[in-house]
């Protein structure tokens, strides 16, 4: 059988990132693959441009539905690195507690989005079930269950009371029981360890070396957290472990979000526990001076990073953002290498990216720039479904 | 101070390093010295982590940010290319995780990074005949239109 050249993507509008992956293969396994983006693109940094600060406070929350508070806490973090405010104690424990929470929220979704993709649908009915603890904490406190529209430019808009102290502790418990029952699945579940044991191996010299972020690089034994390194909100403060596993697959991807897990419930209890007294935001000028600054934050995903040039007015000179999917796409094309086209779904959907990249599927052949077959993701995934059963794996 | 800050300062000593505060090291070079001092950061300091690149329109020039992460520390390494000669030498050969930045500032800013492997589009669609968004002088099509 002669080379197909097989494009995944590009997009589902809904999502923040659509891909396209052109995979080439020879008959079932994967020789090259090939990035498409941008098939989204909003223009959101030339926008900024023409908003004022409090506006763009809006517009970057904005950037992703899913880790949109990672987004919002480097953009106040920029602007009040440049007007030199040091926010109240309270205001930071508070943010701290939304970071965390969205990380429980982002990684409980991702967790059930891994299972439906391998057709274990059972854990994708679970994990979206517990999901919604948390999303009705991050609802009772700010009002919203996505683009909490807490932060505000020196401080944060809403107070956390006693009841909600309470509130999120009992939170706490219920996902601490449920985290510990899908660390079990992890570990010992045969339908997952046949479908994710030294699948889309990513070593450690070649997450180094493709500058992976996040839990895809936790995975190959790369000790790299930006909540350790390069301490914000108040992080330094705060007690919790850097997971990493060394088997550098899907699995070891699994496990360190499930752990990831333990760590973000440890820090919110701390957080709850130690909440200081005192004010909650302090008044900050319209006009920005003159200058540069440089924030990055560990999102659901990895390393958020944004850069904000200011020119002296209330408007931003330049903006500039680099998310966690885009920094781990040459991360991907290396773990696709080599493999069956039966893993692909599963391999893409381990850096927990947008889904949208599955959405459309055309089949060329031998590179022919000649459409031939369409299938769309569904059937790409019930293909890898049906590949593995047809070697005695059962969902 | 911390160590790795001291460490990277005294690699770097004979070039004017600014810290602007703890964690964010800055550094302004001409554009010819940037596969030099690409090679001492990847050498001498082992340096893997390229953040990203950020790129921006400051008039008559485009300046160019690499944003580097060492142990904590953020090293930026600034430089300029004037507009009317936008090319800079790409960077992909010692920081091979700069191939998809590379292409973005080539997309939105028109700076032409000689010697990268792939220079299509990143963001804009393929058949995109509108000029560099992210510069100053880019106005949106409707404005475009309401002006003539």
């Amino acid at each position: 059988m002669g080379r197909v050249k097989l494009p995944i993507g590009p997009q589902h509008p809904a999502l923040k990132e659509p891909e396209n992956f052109t995979i080439t293969l020879d008959g079932e396994r994967v020789v090259d693959v090939d990035i498409r983006i941008g098939y989204t693109h909003r223009g959101i940094e030339k926008l900024m441009e023409s908003r004022t600060y409090t506006q763009n406070l809006y517009l970057v929350e904005r950037i992703c539905g899913i880790c949109s508070y990672a987004h919002v806490e480097n953009f106040t973090q920029n602007v009040e690195e440049i007007l030199g405010l040091q926010i109240p104690k309270r205001a930071e424990y508070i943010r701290t507690l939304f970071l965390e929470l969205e990380r429980l929220h982002s990684h409980f979704l991702w967790l059930g989005v891994a299972g439906h993709e391998i057709g274990f649908d059972t854990l994708f009915m679970y994990t979206w079930q517990d999901r919604e603890v948390v999303q009705d904490l991050l609802e009772m406190i700010s009002g919203n269950r996505v683009n909490y529209a807490m932060n505000a430019i020196g401080g944060v808009r809403r107070d956390v009371s006693q009841e909600h102290r309470k509130k999120v502790l009992e939170g706490m418990d219920y996902l601490e029981k449920r985290a510990a029952y899908y660390k079990e699945v992890a570990i010992n579940e045969k339908t997952i360890l046949a479908r994710a044991e030294n699948v889309g191996i990513l070593k450690p010299k070649d997450a180094l070396r493709l500058a992976a972020v996040g839990p895809t690089a936790r995975a190959s034994g790369v000790t790299v957290d930006i909540r350790k390194d390069d301490p914000y909100a108040s992080y330094l403060d705060t007690p919790f472990e850097v997971i990493t596993t060394n088997t550098n697959d899907v699995l070891g991807r699994v496990v360190v979000r499930v752990l990831e897990v333990f760590e973000s419930i440890k820090i919110i209890r701390y957080l709850m526990e130690h909440l200081p007294e005192g004010e909650i935001l302090m008044k900050a000028p319209r006009k920005v001076p003159e200058g540069e600054s440089i924030s990055h934050t560990e999102a659901p995903r990895g390393e958020d990073f944004h850069y904000l040039r200011s020119n002296g007015t209330e408007k931003p000179e330049r903006y500039k953002v680099r998310t966690p999917t885009l920094a781990n796409l040459p991360a991907v094309a290396e773990m696709l290498k080599e493999t069956y086209l039966a893993d692909v779904p599963i391999i893409i959907a381990a850096i927990d990216p947008c889904m949208g990249c599955m959405d459309r599927v055309l089949l060329v052949k031998d590179g022919e720039e000649k459409p031939g077959e369409i299938i769309d993701a569904e059937q790409l995934r019930r293909y890898s479904i049906k590949w593995y059963e047809e070697r005695g794996w059962k969902a | 101070m911390t160590t790795t800050e001291e460490l990277i300062l005294e690699v770097l000593k004979d070039l004017p390093v600014q810290m602007k505060r703890n964690h964010r090291l800055f550094l302004t070079i001409p554009r010819g010295d940037l596969i030099k001092t690409m090679n001492i950061l990847s050498s001498e300091l082992a340096i893997q982590h390229l953040s990203t690149i950020t790129a921006r329109d400051t008039g008559n020039e485009l300046e160019i940010l690499y944003h580097f992460f060492l142990k904590g520390v953020m090293i930026t390494i600034r430089t300029t290319c004037p507009k009317d000669d936008p090319t800079i030498e790409s960077i992909v050969k010692v920081f091979p995780s700069a191939i998809l930045y590379e292409r973005e500032i080539h997309d939105i800013l028109g700076i032409v990074p000689a010697g990268h492997p792939d220079l299509r589009r990143l963001i804009l669609p393929d058949e995109w005949v509108g000029g560099y968004p992210l510069r100053k002088d880019w106005k949106q099509p409707a404005e475009q239109e309401a002006e003539e």
